[in-house]
């Protein structure tokens, strides 16, 4: 794309492409399946097409809790070692309908639960920039194999920031639609309110084209909403001399800008708020006060849900089963399957998600975080209300990607590396990630965060900063 | 917020999930960490309330009430451990109502 795969014609020729790339970039570790022999056929597939699709002869990479016929869908998960579904999630559909080659299946944090990829069942991704460090989550692995070149454009799948947060650590597009505004028909649940199918791009163009195929109603998802496929808006173009961004409020929310934000962030923010000012935007100081509470919000919702949506996995209908001891009944055979099945985070969040719910915890916990996710949800209503602003414009990530290891035996620790991102997906907004420069070699992201439904017109103010900042420049020198 | 070894073992059993005696004094430690950050949320002023926030369309959606499958490329024979006669195969029921 962008002057890569889309003209390129060849399905073949880029099926051989591809393998070659995935090959080279086996030590990333960021494939979970991928064979030279489905790439070819799906080459072929394309093709033969009558007529050459918007996404002809991309090669896309898939999440693995986005399931496919062709490969196995383990959501890295040995409770689903070798599952095959048997059928393509919508997405999956489209994207093939619309030409696209589908290339591999990505590695991720065992059923998208985490923030750096560490938790996967087969071993974490590294970063492309830097092997010591974690290329963000819990879609890591789609993010590495676009930060790589290996593919153009990926999906990966949002409960909580974890296309964002991977896309601003290494340096990628990532976009995270509107509730509801992508089907989720064949990606694996997590938390039902939350999750989005979300995209990542080498630039905002190629994410757009990729929304642009595979957004749109599905009568297969009860939670799909009535809403047409994202179209591009037309670039703002500046007529007449005017600045292209003139008359486009931003507000720069403080509760994303604290006085003890990370220097290179910091910087880079600095910079590309500069940039957007150049660009005839105007910026205004808002505020989200109940930001602060997004992360522990995040943190009971979000588990609830995953303890309702995993127990479905019980070693019954699919995946492999354990029966300790051998003679034991059925309860014995979901305990045994899922205690060996499920890795220690999703094992926590399991027992959390249980505990919260529970007789007597209920309200305290699931009720006032419902409550409080209202109210998380209010102060973007009010901020993007009459007299407000048109979007928002903060740091992805608090910090620049981290070194492996070093949050992996605190969870709280791992969990606030979302601060940033958990709040729209708290209250179901669209939003996306643009790198904006270095700091010390590794990638920084800025967040675009929108009104529902307003993809088109975020996507061009996100093109345009992209081309007014250096994706890879560093902030600090 | 302090959770106790007990209290573990009777959440993996709402949870249907084996834990292990070695696990169980990390498993504490972690979860204790966890809901003590959850409630957080506490400080929030009391007079600060929403009805509770419901995602997604105000109204399900209803479609016509017709056995309309979509084609599944393989049976559940072919992906479940244990399917005999259209039947998946499970041990013995056991003492279901001890929960």
């Amino acid at each position: 794309m962008s002057g890569e795969a889309g003209k390129r014609g060849s399905g073949e020729a880029m099926a051989r492409e591809t393998g070659a790339r995935l090959k080279g970039a086996e030590s990333l570790n960021a494939v979970l399946d991928w064979s030279q022999e489905i790439l070819d056929a799906e080459g072929a597939r394309v093709d033969a097409m009558k007529a050459p699709g918007v996404l002809h002869a991309v090669p896309v990479a898939l999440k693995d809790n986005i399931v496919t016929i062709e490969q196995p869908s383990t959501c890295a998960s040995r409770i689903l070692e070798g599952y095959r579904s048997p059928f393509n999630a919508t997405v999956v559909n489209r994207l093939r309908a619309a030409g696209a080659i589908i290339a591999a299946k990505a590695n991720m944090d065992e059923f998208a639960m985490g923030s750096s990829t560490e938790h996967s069942a087969y071993g974490r991704v590294k970063h492309p920039l830097d092997p010591t460090r974690v290329p963000g989550g819990s879609s890591g692995g789609s993010a590495a194999l676009v930060a790589a070149g290996v593919v153009p454009v990926a999906l990966g799948s949002e409960t909580g920031g974890s296309v964002r947060q991977p896309a601003s650590f290494c340096g990628v597009v990532g976009v995270k639609p509107s509730y509801g505004r992508v089907s989720r028909y064949g990606l694996v649940a997590f938390g039902s309110s939350l999750d989005c199918i979300s995209v990542f791009g080498r630039t905002v163009e190629d994410a757009t084209r990729v929304l642009s195929v595979i957004s749109g109603h599905d009568p297969l998802e009860a939670t799909s909403v009535d809403q047409p496929a994202i179209t591009p808006a037309p670039a703002f173009a500046g007529a007449q001399g005017r600045p292209p961004l003139q008359g486009i409020k931003i507000g720069l929310p403080r509760e994303y800008l604290p006085a003890d934000l990370h220097p290179g962030v910091r910087a880079a923010m600095d910079r590309s708020i500069a940039a957007l000012k150049d660009l005839g935007a105007e910026l205004r100081d808002v505020s989200l006060p109940h930001s602060r509470y997004a992360v522990p919000t995040y943190y009971i919702v979000a588990p609830a849900e995953a303890a309702a949506n995993l127990a479905r996995f019980d070693g019954v209908r699919y995946g492999p089963r354990h029966i300790e001891p051998a003679d034991g009944d059925v309860r014995a055979l979901y305990r045994a399957t899922r205690g060996k099945g499920f890795g220690p985070e999703v094992r926590r969040r399991i027992l959390v998600g249980t505990y919260v719910l529970s007789s007597g915890y209920y309200d305290a916990y699931y009720g006032k975080a419902q409550r409080m996710r209202a109210l998380i949800a209010d102060d973007f209503t009010r901020a993007f209300g009459p007299g407000g602003v048109d979007f928002l414009f903060t740091p992805t990530t608090p910090t620049p990607a981290f070194v492996a290891g070093e949050k992996s035996e605190d969870p709280v620790a791992m969990y606030l590396a979302d601060i940033f991102v958990c709040a729209v997906s708290l209250a179901g907004l669209p939003a996306l990630s643009i790198p904006i420069g270095r700091d010390q070699g590794l990638p920084i992201g800025g967040q675009v965060i929108a009104p529902y439904f307003a993809e088109p017109r975020m996507l061009a103010v996100a093109a345009a900063l992209e081309s007014a900042v250096s994706a890879t420049a560093e902030v600090r020198s | 917020m302090s959770i106790g070894k007990d209290e573990v073992i009777h959440i993996a059993r709402l949870a249907e999930l084996a834990v292990s005696e070695q696990e169980l004094p990390k498993l504490a430690e972690q979860l204790g960490r966890i809901v003590s950050f959850v409630e957080e949320l506490n400080q929030a002023p009391a007079e600060e309330t929403a009805p509770a926030y419901l995602a997604g369309p105000a109204t399900t959606p209803l479609r016509p009430d017709e056995v309309n499958p979509v084609p599944l490329s393989r049976s559940p024979a072919e992906i479940a451990p244990a399917f005999v006669d259209g039947f998946f195969v499970v041990p013995r029921l056991g003492a279901m109502e001890e929960a």
